[in-house]
C-alpha cells in the first residue's frame, strides 16, 4: 500500500515538473507580451498590463512582422509540399521496385540530415548570387526542400512498406500503370502517414534558420525566426513587449497544431528516427 | 526482362529526390571542401592555397577555444537531455488520463523555432530583470543576481539549459518509441520473481532499450556539435569569444567575405559529423531491413 502511495506521488511530482519544464517559457512568453514594462519582476514593479504590444506588432507595416509571416508560411507550405511529393515518389519505387543498391541509398540519404548546415550554406549563398535569387522564395524552397527529404523519405518508407502489396497486384490486374497504383491506391491508404510527415516537413522549414540568415536580406524573403533573432525595434532598446508579442503568434499556431496532432507527430518523429 | 524495366521506372521515380539532393547538398558540400582548399576572399582574385587554411587553422587559437567549446557543450548538454528525457519518456509511458495532454506539452519546446525561443531565454538570462535571476534571489540560491550572460561560466550554463529545454523532448519521444515495445511479459515475470520496481527498471528496461538510447545519444551529439541558433541569439558566441561554437565561427569568416577560411572551419566540423554518422549507421545496424 505505501508503496503504490509512494509511487503516485512520484509520478504526480514528474508530471508536474514536466509540464513546468515544458511550458514556463511559453507562459513568461505570454506575460511579457502582456506586460506594460518587460522588467515587471523587479522588486519595486508592479505587473500591469496592456494589449498595445500584439495591436502594434500586427498594425505596424515597419515592423513587417506580417512580411515575415507571410513567408514563412509561403516558404514552409510549398517545400513541405514539395518535399512529400518528391519522397512519395521515390518511397514508392523503394519499397515496390526491384532497384539495386536500396540500403546505400537509404543510409547514404539519412546521412546527409546529419551535416553541418554551415558546411553547404557559403556555397549556396555564391550559388543563389549567380542565380540572382538572393532575398527571393526560391533561394530558401529549394534547400529546404532538400534539407526536409531525408526526414520525409525514411517516414514515407517506412508507412508505404506496411501497405499489403497485394493491393497493388490487384490493382496491377486491373491494367493501373505504376503512377496510377501509386495515386489511386497508395497514396490514399497512407494519407494519414502523408499528412503526419507534410506537418514535420512544414515545422522543419518553419524553424529553419542559418539558411534564412544567410540567403534573405530583407522583409521580402525573410522568414520568422530570422526576422524575430534581428528585431532590434526602432529606438534603440530591446523591445521585449513587441518581441514577445511576435513570439506568442509565431507560436501559437504551432501549440494548436501539437495539441490537435500531437498523436501523428508522435508517430512521425519516432518512425523517423527509432526506425533508423 | 521485366526487372530492368522496373528498374528504369524506379530510377525515374527517384530521380527528382536524387537531383534536388545533388545540386542542394552535395555538391555544396563539394563546393565547400574545394574552397577550403583556396584564398577566396570577396574583391580579392581567388588563389589556389593547397592546405595552407589548414595549416593556418593548426595554429588559430581562436579556432581551438571554439573547438574546445564546441566539445565541451556537447559532452555537457547530451547526457543531460538524455537522461531528462528518459525520465519523461517514462512518465509519458505510464497510463494516465492526461496522457495526451502531457505529449502536447512536450512537443511545445520542440515545436517552437529554436531562434524565438532563444530570444525567450535571452530575457530569461536578463541581469537586472529576467525570470532567472528572480527565482535565484527568491529560493535564496545566491544573494547576489547571477551575471548569466556576461561571464562564461554563466553563459556556458546558461546555453546548456536552453539547449536542453528545447531537445529533451526530441529524445523523450524517441526514447518513449523504445519503452512502447518492450514486452510487458517480461514485467509480469519480473514482477513473479519478486523484482523491484528499480530492479526492473536497471535489470530489464534499460538493457532492452539500449539501441534507442544510443541512436538517441548519437543523433543529438551530432546535432549539438553543429549548434548554431539557439546561441547566435542568446550570447552570438559571447562573452570574449567563449560561446563561440564552430557554425559560429565558420559563419562569421563567410559574413566578412572570407569563404575560403570559413570553409576551411566548416570541413572540419562536418568531418567530426561525418564520423559520427558513420558510426551512427554501424550502431544502427546497416545490414538491417530499413523497414
Amino acid at each position: 500500500m505505501r508503496t503504490s502511495a509512494l509511487k503516485s506521488l512520484l509520478t504526480l511530482g514528474g508530471v508536474l515538473f514536466l509540464l513546468l519544464f515544458c511550458l514556463f517559457p511559453f507562459g513568461y512568453m505570454v506575460l511579457t507580451g502582456l506586460a506594460e514594462r518587460p522588467d515587471f519582476l523587479r522588486r519595486q514593479q508592479r505587473l500591469s498590463f496592456t494589449l498595445d504590444h500584439f495591436r502594434d506588432i500586427l498594425t505596424t507595416p515597419s515592423l513587417h512582422f506580417l512580411d515575415y509571416l507571410r513567408n514563412s508560411l509561403v516558404v514552409s507550405f510549398v517545400s513541405a509540399a514539395c518535399a512529400v511529393a518528391i519522397a512519395a515518389l521515390a518511397a514508392y519505387a523503394l519499397t515496390r521496385l526491384r532497384i539495386p543498391g536500396k540500403r546505400p541509398l537509404l543510409f547514404g540519404i539519412l546521412a546527409i540530415s546529419l551535416f553541418p548546415q554551415v558546411s553547404l550554406v557559403s556555397y549556396l549563398f555564391k550559388l543563389m548570387i549567380g542565380l540572382g535569387w538572393i532575398n527571393t522564395y526560391p533561394a530558401l524552397i529549394f534547400p529546404y526542400i532538400a534539407w526536409t527529404l531525408p526526414l520525409t523519405l525514411w517516414i514515407l518508407v517506412s508507412y508505404f512498406a506496411q501497405i499489403p502489396l497485394d493491393l497493388d497486384r490487384a490493382a496491377r490486374v486491373d491494367g493501373c500503370s505504376l503512377l496510377q497504383i501509386l495515386r489511386r491506391v497508395i497514396l490514399p491508404v497512407a494519407a494519414p502517414g502523408i499528412f503526419s510527415t507534410f506537418l514535420l516537413a512544414f515545422i522543419f522549414a518553419f524553424n529553419e534558420f542559418l539558411f534564412a540568415l544567410m540567403l534573405t536580406t530583407d522583409y521580402q524573403a525573410r522568414t520568422i525566426p530570422v526576422g524575430i533573432a534581428l528585431f532590434q525595434g526602432l529606438h534603440g532598446e530591446i523591445p521585449w513587449g513587441l518581441i514577445m508579442a511576435a513570439s506568442v503568434f509565431t507560436t501559437l499556431p504551432v501549440v494548436a497544431v501539437a495539441l490537435f496532432f500531437q498523436r501523428r507527430i508522435v508517430q512521425g518523429l519516432t518512425r523517423g528516427a527509432v526506425k533508423g | 526482362m521485366k526487372f530492368e524495366r522496373e528498374g528504369r521506372t524506379g530510377l525515374l521515380f527517384l530521380l527528382p529526390l536524387l537531383l534536388t539532393v545533388l545540386l542542394f547538398i552535395a555538391v555544396p558540400v563539394a563546393g565547400t571542401i574545394y574552397d577550403s582548399f583556396f584564398r577566396d576572399v570577396t574583391f580579392l582574385p581567388q588563389q589556389f592555397l593547397g592546405l595552407e587554411n589548414y595549416r593556418v587553422l593548426l595554429v588559430d587559437h581562436v579556432f581551438f577555444q571554439s573547438l574546445g567549446f564546441t566539445l565541451l557543450f556537447a559532452l555537457a548538454s547530451v547526457p543531460l537531455e538524455v537522461v531528462m528525457g528518459l525520465l519523461f519518456a517514462l512518465i509519458l509511458n505510464r497510463p494516465l488520463p492526461v496522457r495526451g495532454l502531457l505529449r502536447a506539452a512536450i512537443l511545445v519546446p520542440w515545436a517552437i523555432p529554436a531562434a524565438v525561443s532563444g530570444r525567450v531565454f535571452e530575457l530569461i538570462y536578463n541581469f537586472s530583470y529576467g525570470l532567472a535571476n528572480y527565482l535565484v534571489l527568491a529560493f535564496g540560491l545566491s544573494d547576489q543576481p547571477v551575471n548569466w550572460l556576461g561571464t562564461s561560466y554563466g553563459a556556458f550554463a546558461a546555453l546548456v539549459f536552453a539547449d536542453a529545454w528545447r531537445t529533451t523532448p526530441f529524445v523523450a519521444i524517441i526514447l518513449l518509441a523504445g519503452l512502447v515495445v518492450l514486452p510487458e511479459d517480461l514485467y509480469r515475470q519480473a514482477t513473479i520473481d519478486g523484482a523491484s520496481s528499480l530492479q526492473q527498471f536497471l535489470r530489464v528496461t534499460l538493457p532492452l532499450l539500449k539501441p534507442v538510447l544510443i541512436v538517441a545519444l548519437l543523433f543529438r551529439t551530432i546535432d549539438a556539435l553543429r549548434i548554431f541558433d539557439v546561441i547566435y541569439v542568446i550570447t552570438a558566441g559571447g562573452p570574449g569569444g567563449s560561446t563561440n561554437a564552430l557554425s559560429l565561427y565558420s559563419y562569421q569568416y563567410f559574413l566578412s567575405g572570407d569563404f575560403g577560411y570559413g570553409a576551411t572551419i566548416s570541413v572540419v566540423l562536418f568531418a567530426i559529423a561525418l564520423l559520427l554518422a558513420i558510426l551512427y549507421v554501424r550502431v544502427s545496424g546497416f545490414g538491417k531491413e530499413p523497414t
